[in-house]
């Protein structure tokens, strides 16, 4: 079949999908078929980050030291090829049927047989790097690199949460109280989250596992790489500045299993 | 009859959950005592050093752990009303002088939903003589951003104590006094780590867990330390809990204990 060379533009919303012919993108894309349960994210350049100025900002209205958020800046325009990504977190329906076709351990707080059926559209949790690597790797995906991972959810205008500049308390799973007793939500509960290329869940629920990290430093006498980003905010989270795409000072050790962990995939458009 | 703090140990391993707290119910906290211990150019962790626990008929607790020719460490816990003390004495097993040693003591507060902050923005210390959230201070990105470590005003700077220096995250225009709490939810109680002496203080937000790293000194070969790190479990604004802290601490001399 002859390859042709189209134009395309993504709808935002949970719709998303092609519409072809239509401007809003520099650059041609070859016309690919989105693979089942995710969504096409264009080549081209996206905002990421956070402005000095912002971080001036962002810190003084909400009580932080600047220190605490200048690692995202300075903003800088990223130029990414085209690349699918997972529209919502892996879930534990998918994890299990990972789990059973490989007879990969689940995670710590399954009982034997497995999440309960109320728990299948929610998002996997306890979830390590390694893990997640290896649930990508089955489903022939990938981890998202952190770039990846902040397009995806807040598009290519620099904007703070996949849905605007605004936060909307409603728009994502997080701790709103301040309190104990919430947990993470079904992965679709919260359509007007959505990114402006449809891909939901980016803020809240869990956090999300990246492929790449700050530089790999050897801790003490542990030469081993130790981080990975982690991104996107949880249904443990209090704080709004955390929901926010760009934020990443929750970065921790690859290895940790923790109740607010997760992950989405990538795959590469051929 | 008054609730009583319940230490228990777990087996072989250097850890343990306090629970049964009055005032901080349903909260567990994890306790990693010491999650490392030694020469701070060489402190070894607890996936290296063997330990045994033993629990007495007052409740209280003691251990012991080994390095074979390195270290040896004995560690008394103490349970009181609203607080627990962990007296730790180390012993250097090895034919070389530590010039400066520690105790990587760590307290975590994620199994507490009353108390766990993974944010900081309970989290409470005190610089320049003045109380602060933790989230006022300078902070360093380092190679693990989750985590941040705090030279204590009274020690050697962050930058000059190995351990510290390679995590890559001790922001160098900051002092803090040798302690950290975390204020409850409800503003009425407070989980706080004291050492003495106190060498640097350590927090994570993966696990809201915060550390008062006490010091044994220098260590020739045969020579044992002693230091204190107590953990307070209070009905108390973090001013109050400061003072009555201070006052206590004025008169504790490790060497004594």
């Amino acid at each position: 079949m002859k390859r042709r060379n189209f134009i395309i533009r993504i709808m935002t919303g949970a719709g998303g999908g092609l519409i072809l012919g239509l401007p809003g993108i520099s650059r041609a894309c070859t016309r690919t078929k989105v693979p089942p349960g995710m969504v096409l994210i264009p080549a081209g350049e996206f905002l990421m980050g956070t402005t000095h100025e912002q971080v001036q900002k962002l810190a003084a209205e909400y009580g932080y030291h600047p220190s605490w958020l200048d690692s995202e800046s300075p903003q800088r325009s990223i130029d990414l090829p085209a690349y699918h990504i997972d529209r919502y977190p892996v879930t534990n329906k998918q994890y299990v049927e990972f789990c059973r076709e490989t007879d990969y351990r689940f995670p710590d707080h399954w009982e034997e047989t497995g999440p309960s059926e109320a728990w299948l559209v929610h998002p996997v949790c306890h979830i390590n790097k390694e893990d997640a690597t290896a649930y990508a790797e089955w489903a022939g995906k990938r981890l998202p690199t952190e770039a990846e991972w902040e397009k995806a959810a807040r598009g290519t205008d620099g904007r703070l949460f996949p849905w605007g500049d605004e936060f909307d308390p409603e728009a994502c799973c997080w701790n709103r109280t301040g309190r104990d007793g919430i947990t993470t939500d079904p992965v679709d509960a919260h359509p007007q989250g959505a990114s402006p290329f449809g891909v939901m869940d980016m803020a809240g629920n869990v956090f999300e596992w990246c492929s790449d990290g700050p530089e790999d430093s050897p801790l003490l006498d542990r030469a081993v790489k130790y981080t990975a980003f982690i991104k996107g905010g949880a249904w443990i989270t209090t704080e709004i500045l955390d929901l926010r795409s760009a934020a990443r000072g929750n970065t921790g050790a690859y290895m940790n299993r923790l109740a607010f962990y997760g992950f989405r995939c990538v795959k590469e458009v051929l | 009859m008054m609730d009583k703090i319940k230490f228990v140990a777990e087996k072989d391993k250097m850890s343990a959950r306090i629970m049964n707290v009055p005032g901080f119910e349903g909260d567990v906290f994890e306790l990693n005592f010491p999650e490392s211990i030694g020469p701070t150019n060489y402190s070894r962790w607890f996936d290296i050093i063997q330990c045994s626990w033993q629990e007495h008929e007052d409740s209280n607790w003691s251990g012991r752990g080994w390095v074979e020719g390195e270290i040896e460490y004995t560690i008394d816990v103490e349970i009181h009303e609203d607080y627990v003390d962990f007296i730790l004495r180390l012993t250097n097993k090895s034919d070389e002088t530590w010039e400066e040693t520690q105790a990587f003591n760590c307290v975590s507060a994620r199994y507490a939903p009353s108390v766990r902050d993974h944010e900081c923005k309970r989290h409470w210390v005190r610089t320049g003589g003045v109380l602060k959230t933790l989230i006022e201070l300078p902070r360093v990105f380092g190679p693990r951003p989750a985590l941040q470590l705090y030279s204590v005003e009274s020690a050697p700077e962050g930058k000059n104590i190995p351990f510290v220096e390679a995590f890559h995250s001790t922001p160098e225009d900051v002092a803090i006094e040798g302690w950290m709490a975390i204020r409850a939810r409800d503003g009425k109680h407070l989980l706080a780590t004291v050492s003495k002496p106190a060498l640097y203080t350590f927090q994570n937000r993966e696990y809201s867990c915060i550390h008062s790293a006490p010091t044994f000194g220098a260590l020739k070969p045969g020579e044992t330390g002693t230091a204190l790190t107590r953990v307070y479990f209070v009905e108390a604004t973090v001013e109050e809990w400061y003072n009555r802290m201070k006052a206590e601490f004025e008169t504790i001399n490790p060497g004594e204990l």
